[in-house]
């Protein structure tokens, strides 16, 4: 059903434009045409936490974190097993997935373990990223309290989804 | 990262640079993919601005966004309705150069966050997906019976992620304003 939905949006779109009287190839060339701009001017922003990530990574940093923060983790009703899955979250989209994929092999796609992953990650966002690209445009300097309200909301989101899925 | 430099001098020094072009090729990987998407959704979004669609939309959703965002600029209030309508379906990448728009639109140059930008950054960071698609085609190749029945839960947890979130920010604004002004009696 869900597949249907965006093509006749699609179609649906078109037709308006149409009977709106715009030249919607002109239209839409315009418009596309801003995509190279947008993302030369975030690339280096997105290089520079993807670097910070990899090396996070490479370096066991994440790894020694995550073994560190286990108890609390297990404390807050978050399986441990989950805990590098969590910390990375916030930063990289990607890595991630690449991560839930792991889980999903080692535990079994249908384990109460994976499946408190699935919902983890389908609850959150890259919150590290969404803040470096929606401000790399900006001048702003100062985010106050942006992220840590962010961080605290997906932690309880995840504590959340842990206890949904012990449940539903 | 700094910290992670550090570990590494005495881990593996010769992976360093490796890891860090490496990183940044995927960055470039990425960036190209994204380069794509958004030719795709800008150019479709471009057509929604100029039919008028934009405009509906926005009137449709302006009692939620002036209360939430406490904006009054139409233009502002047009791209946040497109952001928020394509993070509700689900549609990430469509969201992100509609809110970077956005966020330009609301700078005001002090070099300064205020309440408007943190609120959309929170309610994108916390983003409320109706359909977690790539989560449940990853789960279903890895040989789930029912990969799909993880949608509820995430979606009630979703949505107290971004409750958490719009609270948070509520209650953290009264308190920057008292402190604020505390400082300037």
């Amino acid at each position: 059903m869900s597949i249907y939905i965006l093509p006749i949006l699609f179609i649906a779109l078109f037709l308006y434009g149409f009977f709106k009287n715009i030249n919607t190839y002109d239209t839409f060339v315009k418009g596309a045409k801003g995509a190279i701009s947008l993302v030369v001017s975030i690339f280096p922003f997105i290089a520079c936490i993807m670097i910070a990530v990899a090396l996070l990574r490479v370096s066991g940093v994440t790894a020694f974190l995550a073994q560190a923060l286990s108890p609390v983790f297990t404390f807050l009703g978050i399986p441990p097993e989950l805990c590098e899955l969590v910390l990375l979250r916030p930063f990289t989209g990607s890595g991630s997935f690449a991560l839930l994929d792991d889980v999903l092999a080692t535990y079994g796609a249908d384990s109460y373990i994976s499946r408190c992953a699935c919902v983890i990650l389908g609850c959150s966002e890259t919150i590290f990223y969404v803040a470096t690209v929606y401000f790399s445009q900006t001048k702003v300097k100062k985010l106050y309290y942006a992220i840590p309200c962010a961080l605290i909301a997906s932690i309880v989101g995840s504590i959340v989804a842990c206890l949904l899925c012990r449940v539903m | 990262m700094l910290i992670s430099l550090g570990v590494l001098l005495f881990v593996n020094p010769a992976a360093t640079l490796d890891e860090m072009i490496g990183a940044s090729a995927g960055a470039l990987e990425l960036c190209i993919e994204l380069c794509a998407v958004y030719a795709v959704w800008l150019g479709l979004l471009e057509i929604v601005d100029a039919s008028g669609l934009g405009q509906k939309l926005a009137r449709l959703l302006r009692p939620v966004i002036k209360k939430l965002f406490r904006v009054d600029n139409q233009e502002i209030q047009k791209m946040i309705a497109l952001n928020m309508s394509a993070n509700m379906l689900g549609l990430g990448n469509a969201a992100t150069p509609m809110g970077i728009k956005a966020m330009r639109a609301m700078d005001d140059g002090s070099g300064k966050a205020n309440f408007s930008m943190i609120m959309l950054i929170v309610i994108n960071a916390t983003s409320i997906q109706l359909l977690p698609s790539t989560v449940i085609s990853l789960r279903s190749n890895a040989g789930s019976a029912d990969a799909a029945d993880i949608i509820l839960p995430t979606l009630l947890s979703t949505i107290v992620t971004v409750s958490v979130g719009i609270t948070l920010v509520l209650i953290c604004d009264k308190i920057h304003k008292k402190i604020k002004a505390r400082r300037r009696p």
